[in-house]
């Protein structure tokens, strides 16, 4: 397992290394005439413009704060739903079959009936994090049912009440459930925060439009890398503090 | 949900006032061809995309979970392509076809949409036929079936409540996105969406909005009644007890089988 993750890093190393190789090859051998062609990316609008890196570091800020308020604030409410299914268990199925419509609801639609009412940031952040609230409730559910009962039989017996329980004991337990909804919900927000673009915000996404519409490839190819970075980078951060929250599943493994 | 009627009929800035006059004033809307036929071209693409997806998706996913195989390549093969951007594969499909002259309709929409429905449909089913009961395929190979058998009478039917979860997840995002075509010069519903939003004309906005739920909600019911006519009997009591036995019929969501 260690050797294969060693694989993994080096080979992405080599990959990035061997682009800005290739690409410094490309700014140094460009001339007029190449200039003059209509390549996919032209690297000097990367590297020797000068207002690209605030740019791109802006639309990458935006994108972030946009995705990560987004999920933060479908977590909560996906918290509190889920406490409900919980603990009356009738509702589960009306807050399933609810967080279902809101995810049938396209995304492009939503986006523009909620800003012809309210700002772009209001409208974005309430379609965004609709969207996530299917994923999440369904994980933090799955995930408390499948402590086994045993384990909570044993912490009735140790007195615990419901809610020292709940905390202490089932919530560890379906971390890695828990975790993997948020990976997942975290992915997808990624993706659909580009859409906003079409509300004027979008981040990356709106550097992806610009693109479009002035037919520059360079500015489309650049915005969807980073966009699949961040959501890689996010993916590999909440897998990290899933290890770093569960150190016993580690223990168990090794 | 109770919001939504108010925000339809909430009046707009010049041209119809409300959505339902929307439907029958024919001079101010953005697009000249008829509803029915942007309605249509929507329908048809994704449509189109659903059925490609389903096509690619599910035999290589039964193929590979069957055979326990590629379980790495699967699960960063759905990760990669829940974390594509349908934005970039659109632009980039459009203009790239453009550029070559192979025009814009249908093919760069349909890869997008393909693109975005081959995830979810792949992982729900290779977890599906995972999560098939081991003694129920170890029985089937006892009674003599050969691989090929096993897949399709055994496998298949018992991972098809998910299969067709996955199918439908897909469709609805295919459906909730085809719009965004029109956003990169395509027709369709999003057109009047595209039209709605640069002219401020939020009525249209809402109509298109409300075609496109509809359409996409309808998507959503036409495959539940499919799945309920197609999953067998026996599976179907399987998974009515376990809803009597309060346990919830939707298991995690997970990033296909972890390695």
């Amino acid at each position: 397992m260690r050797r294969r993750r060693w694989l993994v890093w080096g080979g992405i190393a080599v990959a990035v290394g061997a682009l800005a190789l290739w690409a410094r090859a490309r700014i140094n051998g460009l001339s007029t005439e190449t200039q003059a062609t209509n390549p996919i990316v032209r690297w000097e609008w990367v590297f020797l413009r000068e207002d690209t890196p605030s740019e791109l570091w802006d639309a990458t800020l935006q994108h972030l704060q946009l995705t990560l308020t987004a999920v933060a604030m479908g977590t909560v409410l996906a918290a509190l739903l889920a406490a409900v299914a919980l603990r009356f268990r009738w509702t589960f199925t009306p807050i399933t079959a609810f967080t279902g419509f809101l995810y049938t609801i396209p995304s492009v639609a939503l986006f523009g009936v909620l800003r012809s009412r309210y700002g772009s940031w209001v409208a974005a952040l309430v379609a965004l994090t609709s969207y996530t609230l299917l994923v999440l409730v369904r994980n933090i559910v799955a995930g408390i049912d499948g402590v086994p009962r045993s384990v909570t039989d044993a912490a009735d017996g140790l007195g615990l009440g419901r809610v020292r329980r709940l905390l202490t004991v089932e919530l560890p337990l379906a971390l890695p459930v828990i975790v993997a909804g948020l990976r997942i919900a975290t992915v997808t927000t990624v993706g659909l925060v580009g859409i906003t673009a079409i509300i004027q915000l979008g981040g990356l996404g709106q550097l992806i439009f610009d693109g479009y519409n002035t037919d520059y490839t360079t500015k489309i190819v650049v915005g969807s890398a980073l966009s699949i970075g961040l959501a890689v980078l996010l993916d590999l951060g909440f897998h990290r503090l899933e290890v770093l929250l569960t150190p016993w599943a580690r223990r168990r493994s090794s | 949900m109770t919001v939504a009627p108010a925000l339809l009929l909430a009046g707009g800035a010049e041209g119809p006032s409300n959505v339902v006059e929307w439907f029958t004033d024919l001079e101010n809307r953005a697009s000249e061809a008829p509803i029915w036929e942007n309605l249509w071209l929507t329908v048809w693409h994704s449509a189109l995309a659903t059925t490609i997806v389903v096509v690619l998706a599910v035999p290589t996913a039964v193929l590979l979970a069957h055979h326990r195989r590629g379980e790495l390549v699967a699960t960063w093969f759905v990760n990669i392509g829940r974390a594509i951007p349908t934005v970039t594969v659109l632009g980039l499909l459009v203009i790239a076809s453009l550029r070559n002259g192979f025009g814009l309709e249908p093919w760069p929409i349909i890869i997008a949409l393909v693109l975005l429905g081959l995830p979810p449909t792949f992982a729900n089913t290779y977890a599906g036929v995972r999560g098939v009961d081991p003694s129920a395929v170890g029985a089937a190979r006892a009674m003599g079936l050969t691989h090929g058998q096993i897949r399709r009478r055994i496998e298949v039917p018992l991972a098809l409540p998910l299969i067709i979860a996955g199918i439908r997840t897909a469709t609805v995002q295919i459906i909730a996105t085809e719009p965004l075509a029109a956003f990169f010069g395509g027709e369709g519903l999003g057109a009047y969406l595209r039209a709605g939003l640069s002219r401020r004309d939020f009525v249209e906005v809402q109509a298109a909005a409300l075609m496109v739920a509809v359409v996409a909600i309808g998507a959503e019911l036409l495959l539940l009644l499919i799945g309920r006519l197609v999953t067998p009997k026996g599976v179907r009591i399987a998974t009515h007890e376990r809803r009597a036995a309060r346990r919830p019929r939707e298991g995690p969501i997970t990033v296909a089988p972890s390695t």
